[in-house]
């Protein structure tokens, strides 16, 4: 089994998912446009990077359905229309703060929902500290990852809307990795990508 | 239609762009495509050219053709972002400033382009007194091609712009939309009115 990374093709796509930094944690790139001749469920996960343009995933909604109602798993970070393309996904935007850091002592107050959880043996709550653009009513009985400093997701995987998995956040690290600017971002995949491919892409998968 | 804006994104939030050029699109003096809904009419029926940090730059080799026919016909074009696949040989790719630190990023104007002439670069270099906004780093720039901003001691050009010999003009700008730079809502308009009219062929030195 392997990890399909959809590729939009943005300067911060080409960056994130072709340089060698994270190319390793990617077995197959395939543009949005040719997803339908791709057969997923010969992959354990489907990765789909910030800012990927909803309407070019529009079309392709059934298919993703299909692999989700077979067991697959979806990865989705943020700045995405994710109801376009994906089901049971309820998300309030929130204007972004930019500059929350510049207070001394600031806090943006995420918070690691589930320390219990794998990931966090990868990844601590500074490597998902950057900037909040929203959050999530996740279905009953998902589990919530990270959340705001209201209480509110903005990270979860939800094993109850399909018999799949989709983990989703709001945040948006391959967008700022990608674009050489905000450390925290990079932290955050080089934390969440080992972990996805160790946890997900590979035996122990679903 | 007299320029052409390729719309990349999807979302409204990501517009550091339509709004500042509402004027140009409600006139017809601009017209804005969806990147996917392009087809090469539009490049044929355009006289200037404005790309956007979003844009599918794998996808837009498929109108490399129509591109270079739109410079050949004197063409003008303002690329944002970082090049990575480049449509012209010329064009080289996205280099980024390593590790950079305050001083990388201060700016300073080296040729005053009449779309930033009289504009202080150090009012688009912080957006609430921090820099990188604006760029960090820089597309290398072809042979013959005019430094206009540039960054740090090194005066990594970040903005250039390149008569390129065989007709038609780019100016790249290798970070965020510059007119989205800054905190000056009086400059950005500013920069804004300017770039269309220079993509319409005024504003010539």
């Amino acid at each position: 089994m392997t990890i399909l990374a959809i590729h939009p093709g943005a300067y911060y796509h080409i960056e994130t998912l072709e340089a060698p930094r994270y190319a390793r944690h990617f077995d197959r790139l395939v543009r949005p446009e040719d997803l339908a001749d791709e057969d997923l469920s010969r992959h354990a996960v489907v990765f789909i990077p910030c800012r990927t343009p909803a309407d070019r995933l529009a079309s392709h909604a059934a298919q993703l359905r299909t692999y989700l109602d077979q067991g697959g798993t979806i990865v989705a970070t943020g700045e995405t229309a994710w109801e376009v393309f994906l089901p049971g996904i309820a998300f309030t935007p929130e204007p972004t703060n930019w500059w929350w850091w510049l207070t001394p002592g600031a806090d943006l107050g995420i918070r690691i929902a589930s320390p219990q959880h794998s990931l966090f043996k990868w990844l601590d709550q500074d490597g998902l500290t950057w900037h909040l653009h929203g959050w999530f009513d996740p279905p009953e009985g998902a589990e919530i990852l990270a959340v705001n400093g209201e209480g509110k997701p903005i990270f979860y995987v939800d094993e109850v809307t399909t018999p799949g998995r989709m983990i989703i956040t709001s945040l948006d690290p391959c967008f700022h990795h990608g674009s050489h600017f905000m450390p925290a971002t990079t932290r955050f995949l080089d934390g969440f990508l080992p972990w996805m491919r160790e946890e997900l892409g590979g035996e122990k998968a679903k | 239609m007299t320029v052409l804006m390729i719309q990349s994104h999807y979302q409204e939030p990501f517009a550091m762009t339509a709004p500042l050029f509402a004027d140009a699109i409600s006139s017809g003096l601009m017209k804005v495509v969806r990147e996917m809904e392009l087809t090469d009419q539009h490049f044929a029926s355009a006289r200037g050219l404005i790309t956007t940090t979003h844009l599918d730059q794998i996808g837009f080799q498929r109108f490399a053709a129509a591109v270079i026919a739109f410079l050949d016909r004197g063409g003008r074009w303002i690329y944002h972002g970082h090049i990575l696949r480049p449509v012209l040989p010329e064009l080289g790719i996205y280099r980024p400033i390593e590790n950079p630190k305050r001083v990388d990023l201060d700016q300073v104007r080296l040729y005053d382009h009449p779309i930033f002439s009289g504009i202080d670069q150090k009012t688009l270099e912080t957006n609430h007194g921090v820099a990188g906004f604006y760029g960090r780093g820089h597309n290398p720039p072809p042979e013959g091609a005019i430094v206009i901003n540039a960054l740090g001691p090194r005066q990594v050009p970040v903005d250039w712009i390149w008569a390129r010999p065989k007709g038609g003009e780019i100016l790249s700008h290798a970070g965020n939309e510059f007119w989205g730079c800054g905190d000056d809502p009086e400059a950005k308009k500013l920069l804004a009115r300017r770039a269309t009219a220079w993509l319409c062929g005024e504003l010539n030195r």
